[in-house]
């Protein structure tokens, strides 16, 4: 483990951007914390709680290009000999041309990426995520103290976990107590100036779990529940829930005519978050609705992350991180669904 | 970029025609001829096929590899990606990406009678395991065909009743849920002419596809006749966006259809927790 200064920390990070791309925590609004890339050190807050959004859209973003088609005429001779036109596809794979540092990451953040990760690198791989986990060095920095909605101890979680990261900082008397996880950390932290720091971490008391995860046979009992109907009563279908979640990763994918000339046409086929509280979400061409009451889409995000995801790829698809109850407009608390499911064993 | 899961193979539609009303057939060819070679797929797999600008939807492949030289679906005019397939011209070039989902199991049903159940557009994925018993005919009991559309103009693959019809221990029975002049047909849903034909449960399996509310019943008519979730084998349709259970969409309950389907057996439906229906 080794100490550095705050200076050191920024000498360092100012050195990343001549190569990198920085993203760091940025301060936007007193209360407004999220992760942006950053030009230069000053527009980093190093002292903050949990950002107000996970750095989940620098791996799949909100809306990003997959793919860039291009229909271009040609003419070719025909089978009378006439000319006739011949529309040809040149396609576009879109790469990341720069390494990304990540940097002040929350535990609960990693964790996040850690089940996407599940998913998303799992054959066939997603390759637009993979690009970005590949190229993208994760610098942890250890939570002081959990914020009002946090709850991650309550899903076997700490807020000091370095899993997941490459390199792990935790805030101690003058500067940051580091430590130096992978290889992607060895390379990342190359010109950083430290000392050893040969004391040891001071140790936490953190507050106990609060709920705990109910097991399947209580999900499975508690499918056809009534309380799935009274909680959607007051659901607005709005979505935040999702596209606040740090693990949250469904999608949908369009297509767009970027440009337009005679014989040209430029199109961007787009993927977008999605969410599975919409309306026509599962609805397929013709009509048909599998899910066609709020009760039962709102019933879906819960049984995703505690109980198919789990089952599907291993890891909750919850970390504990609280915003979707920090965000919700009608307070449906995810830690009161886990009691509530837990009830009705 | 192919190792790109979303980057699609570039192709012609050499071949479109018309299978019913607002239903035709696409037949797909690869601009690289080696990739036809490649594209190893099995009845019931799916594919995306992109029209490029509006956008790319998937489709049950209706063509058997090693039969067929093409890659063929049968799309319904339903959506915005199937308009602008409708619109499309022979030559025409498309995005293919696939083949995606598990697939009938052809080896697994050898020496036993097949029933097949397909409503509308639903006989579409079940054309290739069809074409594919008729090719090994031997190797298969009994086959029979209960075929249904909502009129006699939705009933696909009509070109080939009379293949079918000619096979050897094969029947193929028709029926609408509401006639025209020119039908003389059965008229009414396809489980009453489940009831008419009755086909033992004997050694026999059934294939299904069809609207949800269809298998659905048709399964319950099944099972009033002695079938076992084991032999009744189905697949089933959902949105989807990626194929490669990475988008979220076709989940029901824990199975993706696209990951763990489309095909599903009764027995592994009938543990769904959530509805397909």
């Amino acid at each position: 483990m080794n100490f550095v200064t705050h200076t050191q920390l920024r000498e360092w990070l100012g050195g990343l951007m001549a190569e990198r791309s920085v993203i760091a925590p940025q301060r936007l609004q007193p209360d407004l914390v999220v992760y942006r890339a950053v030009d230069s050190t000053d527009e980093i807050a190093f002292d903050f709680g949990r950002a107000a959004l996970s750095p989940k859209e620098f791996f799949l973003p909100a809306t990003e290009a997959i793919l860039t088609i291009e229909r271009v005429r040609q003419l070719i001779a025909g089978d009378d000999g006439e000319a006739q036109p011949d529309w040809q596809i040149r396609l576009t794979d879109h790469e990341l041309t720069r390494d990304q540092v990540l940097f002040a990451i929350r535990p609960c953040d990693a964790h996040a990426l850690t089940a996407l990760d599940a998913l998303l690198l799992k054959e066939p791989v997603d390759a637009y995520y993979a690009r970005r986990r590949q190229r993208t060095s994760l610098i942890g920095l250890a939570c002081a103290q959990m914020g009002p909605t946090c709850f991650c101890t309550s899903l076997g979680f700490t807020p000091d976990d370095r899993q997941g990261m490459d390199v792990m900082l935790y805030t101690v008397e003058g500067g940051y107590a580091l430590e130096v996880l992978t290889e992607k950390g060895q390379a990342v932290t190359a010109g950083l100036q430290s000392t050893p720091y040969s004391e040891r971490l001071p140790e936490r008391e953190w507050p106990p779990a609060q709920i705990s995860v109910p097991p399947r046979s209580v999900w499975l009992n508690a499918f056809n529940d009534p309380y799935w109907g009274e909680l959607a009563d007051r659901c607005l279908s709005c979505k935040i829930c999702a596209y606040v979640c740090p693990t949250c990763r469904c999608f949908d994918v369009r297509d767009y005519t970027v440009a337009q000339a005679p014989g040209y046409q430029k199109i961007e086929r787009l993927r977008c978050w999605d969410a599975c509280m919409a309306d026509g979400y599962r609805r397929i061409a013709g009509g048909h609705n599998p899910r066609p009451e709020k009760a039962q889409r709102l019933r879906n995000r819960f049984y995703c992350k505690f109980e198919y995801y789990p089952a599907d790829f291993g890891p909750l698809a919850c970390v504990g991180c609280g915003r979707c109850i920090d965000n919700c407009p009608v307070n449906v608390d995810i830690t009161e669904v886990l009691d509530a499911v837990r009830a009705r064993s | 970029m192919m190792d790109n899961p979303y980057v699609p193979y570039i192709g012609r539609l050499v071949d479109i025609q018309p299978l019913g009303t607002g239903i035709k057939l696409f037949r797909f060819q690869f601009d690289d001829a080696q990739l036809a070679d490649q594209f190893d797929y099995r009845p019931g797999q799916f594919a995306f096929v992109s029209a490029f600008g509006v956008g790319e939807a998937p489709f049950g492949i209706t063509s058997v590899r090693g039969v067929d030289d093409t890659i063929d679906f049968a799309v319904a005019k339903v959506g915005t990606v199937t308009r602008a397939l409708h619109e499309m011209r022979p030559g025409d070039r498309v995005g293919l990406r696939g083949p995606m989902g598990n697939w009938f199991p052809l080896d697994e049903i050898k020496g036993k009678n097949v029933i097949f159940l397909g409503g509308g557009i639903g006989g579409a994925p079940l054309r290739p395991v069809i074409t594919s018993i008729l090719h090994d005919r031997d190797s298969y009991g009994d086959m029979t065909i209960l075929w249904a559309a909502r009129n006699p103009n939705l009933l696909v693959f009509t070109s080939e009743y009379d293949t079918w019809r000619q096979a050897p221990r094969t029947q193929l029975h028709l029926t609408v849920d509401e006639g025209d002049a020119g039908w003389s047909g059965n008229v009414g849903l396809i489980t009453q002419l489940l009831q008419q034909v009755k086909p033992s449960p004997d050694n026999a399996c059934v294939i299904i596809c069809g609207p949800p509310i269809m298998i659905h019943f048709a399964i319950l008519e099944l099972q009033k006749m002695g079938f076992a979730s084991e032999q009744i084998i189905t697949t089933l349709e959902a949105k989807m966006k990626c194929g490669i259970g990475k988008c979220g969409r076709c989940n029901v309950g824990e199975k993706y259809v696209c990951l763990h389907g489309p095909v599903f057996t009764h027995s592994e439906i009938k543990d769904f927790l959530e509805s397909f229906v």
